[in-house]
């Protein structure tokens, strides 16, 4: 069992009522940004990063950033210069980029130097994640998100051959063109870092990850539409000739620990009060998912399978806040309560989604630094080596155990 | 009342739909960013005295795009091919909004397979002051809401777009936003090179304007009038992006009066 932590870094100084007064409403994409205050996000990034070489003290094996932009759901709008902070200032974890968003960019060269840079300072730590990125990257900017999934392809396929091929060569693809391909960094791990991609089940991802052998981790997805989308992978793997285990999977849940049942249970709702937009005020379903981001018949297999689960009624544009906290937690969706309760709850996910990489989201929204640090200094004896012996017990080795 | 009919057209392996009726030299009409939206009201009164040809631009509707065809050049290049299947060597060539700009294009590449253009409300050139509103970032139901300066004055408005969508028709919308965006999405609704490239179209030109347009400013209309060496400006009062829907009779009048 892989352990990885992972927040989106929130800022968290606005209102609901902000929110509700942006162009249509939205948190994301047209949030005006005069709210940030650059004073308050110097602390935040500080303390985010403090935190993070904190979970590396406590024992995660994995710590885990993500991408998004004209948000201030994520602070993350320049994941690779956190990951590069951390590839100096940690010493053992696994920095695992869940991921860059690949369409966005239109030099993926950059991208390949940029990681095989991360990878060499981390002394080959680098777990380097691909995303196709909501359809707010692409909308800021300005990727025609009709080509999303073909830039997503093209750029991951001109990425690994940057870094297995030897240079220099010439790419001539339908959205990249370069006439010396020759970065003369190149990363440490051979052939290349690990790639997982994250998602939130998208068919034709989940497929062509099992065609490339990629460990895919859903994001909070229902577990019992997880069960579904693993039968997808599971087939597409079995028609090239290998049979998938939980080293080719992963599953992120947001956990949040604390001395009693009643404070977590109390503390954690600040996941859903500081992520405004999340749930509470839904983003204009264009904004994530402008037309052409998603295939027709991806997008109707994503809703209808999401439909048979009344938690998560409009998965693509919501979220499992809009279901009410109390909901949300009796379901596990997200985990709160005392290192005994998150232990036992934790079992009952683990159980039936079976992955070998767990993501553990400690924190976010109004959960104050106190809380987070708090809630990963139970971890520490509490919780993580508990997962580690379940994962053996259940049989869930990660992907640094078994390949993928 | 004319007749119309609807009809299907192999083009470049392609099928594309199209409606014509009435009667008189012939006049092409191409839509807005909307796609097709039938044979409407504006069709009827032009097909009094032309024979109207509607064209649905590929990937739109019920027109077949082929897989090569991505740009918003090849677009106009693939309906010249269009008209050559429809036998259609000299022609009127109208268009709103995109159709406008799709025009507008065609007469550039091809100047003499057209008598007269007409632009109306037309997309294409980049404003000097103002901007093209961004119809994407505003939706489909916002971009709605700005098109029209009112649209209790749309006599089709309910039946256009209030009722509820049946799934084929749902369908075809997402198909033509989808269109849409693989054409226009960047640079957004403008050629920089397209002012420049009409100054050597010489054709009779006729373009129409609602005053009160907050998808397209007026500006452009001034813009096109100053590129194009022969055309002249009409603005239509009390009318939005749209006037063949929200002013018709004021729209066909003005296209009568030019070409006759």
């Amino acid at each position: 069992m892989f352990l990885m932590r992972f927040t989106e870094r929130a800022y968290v100084d606005y209102s609901e009522e902000d929110v509700r007064q942006s162009f249509r409403s939205a948190v994301r994409l047209t949030f005006p940004n005069t709210h940030f205050n650059p004073t308050l996000g110097a602390d935040l990034y500080n303390t985010y990063l403090d935190e993070y070489e904190y979970a590396e003290e406590v024992g995660f094996d994995g710590l885990m950033l993500n991408e998004h932009h004209n948000t201030p759901t994520c602070m993350g709008a320049a994941m690779n210069l956190e990951a590069a902070i951390l590839a100096r200032t940690t010493k053992r974890a696994k920095i695992v980029l869940l991921g860059n968003p690949l369409p966005i960019f239109d030099n993926p060269l950059r991208l390949a130097e940029e990681l095989a840079e991360i990878d060499m300072i981390s002394r080959g730590r680098l777990v380097s994640g691909f995303v196709r990125g909501t359809g707010i990257e692409s909308w800021a900017t300005n990727t025609n998100p009709v080509y999303n999934r073909e830039r997503f392809e093209e750029a991951h396929d001109l990425i690994i051959k940057t870094w297995t091929t030897p240079g220099p060569w010439r790419w001539e693809g339908k959205h990249y063109q370069f006439r010396v391909v020759n970065p003369f960094e190149r990363p440490l791990q051979q052939p290349h870092p690990p790639v997982w991609i994250p998602g939130i089940g998208s068919p034709e991802t989940l497929i062509w990850c099992a065609r490339h052998h990629y460990p895919y981790i859903y994001l909070e997805t229902d577990p019992q539409v997880t069960l579904d989308l693993t039968a997808i992978y599971t087939e597409a793997a079995k028609q090239v000739g290998y049979e998938p285990g939980p080293q080719n999977f992963g599953y992120l849940v947001r956990v949040h620990v604390q001395d009693t049942d009643e404070k977590a249970y109390e503390v954690g709702k600040g996941f859903l009060i500081g992520n405004a937009g999340v749930g509470r005020v839904p983003l204009p379903g264009d904004f994530m998912a402008p037309p052409g981001y998603n295939s027709r018949e991806g997008a109707k297999r994503i809703v209808d399978q999401y439909r048979r689960y009344s938690l998560r009624p409009d998965p693509l544009y919501g979220g499992v806040d809009a279901a009410g906290w109390e909901k949300v937690v009796e379901s596990n969706r997200v985990i709160v309560g005392n290192p005994d309760t998150v232990v036992r709850k934790l079992r009952e996910v683990l159980s039936v989604v079976r992955p070998g990489i767990l993501g553990v989201w400690t924190n976010d929204g109004t959960i104050g630094h106190e809380d987070t640090m708090r809630c990963l200094a139970l971890m520490e004896h509490d919780v993580l080596p508990a997962v580690r012996e379940m994962g053996k017990e259940l049989g869930l080795p990660g992907p640094f155990e078994q390949a993928p | 009342m004319p007749e119309h009919a609807e009809h299907t057209i192999e083009v470049g392996g392609a099928r594309i739909h199209y409606l014509k009726g009435g009667q008189g030299k012939p006049l092409v009409m191409l839509h807005g960013a909307e796609g097709g939206l039938g044979w409407r009201q504006y069709h009827e009164q032009l097909a009094e005295s032309f024979t109207v040809y509607a064209p649905t631009c590929p990937g739109f509707g019920q027109s077949e795009r082929p897989p090569w065809l991505e740009s918003f050049t090849d677009l106009a290049r693939f309906s010249l091919w269009l008209l050559d299947a429809l036998d259609l060597p000299q022609v009127t060539l109208a268009g709103h909004f995109i159709g406008g700009w799709l025009a507008a294009e065609m007469a550039v590449m091809s100047p003499r397979t057209f008598d007269h253009l007409i632009l109306i409300d037309a997309a294409g050139i980049q404003p000097q002051d103002g901007e093209i509103a961004d119809v994407f970032l505003h939706g489909q139901e916002g971009t709605r809401q700005l098109a029209y300066f009112d649209p209790q004055q749309v006599a089709e408005y309910a039946e256009l777009f209030q009722g509820k969508p049946s799934k084929e028709e749902r369908d075809i919308q997402t198909r033509n936003q989808e269109t849409l965006v693989r054409y226009c999405w960047k640079p957004y609704m403008f050629s920089p090179s397209l002012p420049g490239l009409l100054g050597r179209v010489h054709l009779p030109t006729l373009i129409i304007w609602g005053q009160d347009d907050r998808i397209v400013p007026l500006e452009c209309g001034s813009l096109y009038q100053h590129a194009l060496p022969n055309a002249r400006l009409e603005i239509i009062p009390q009318c939005g992006n749209c006037p063949p829907l929200e002013k018709p009779t004021e729209c066909v009048q003005l296209i009568r009066n030019f070409l006759t």
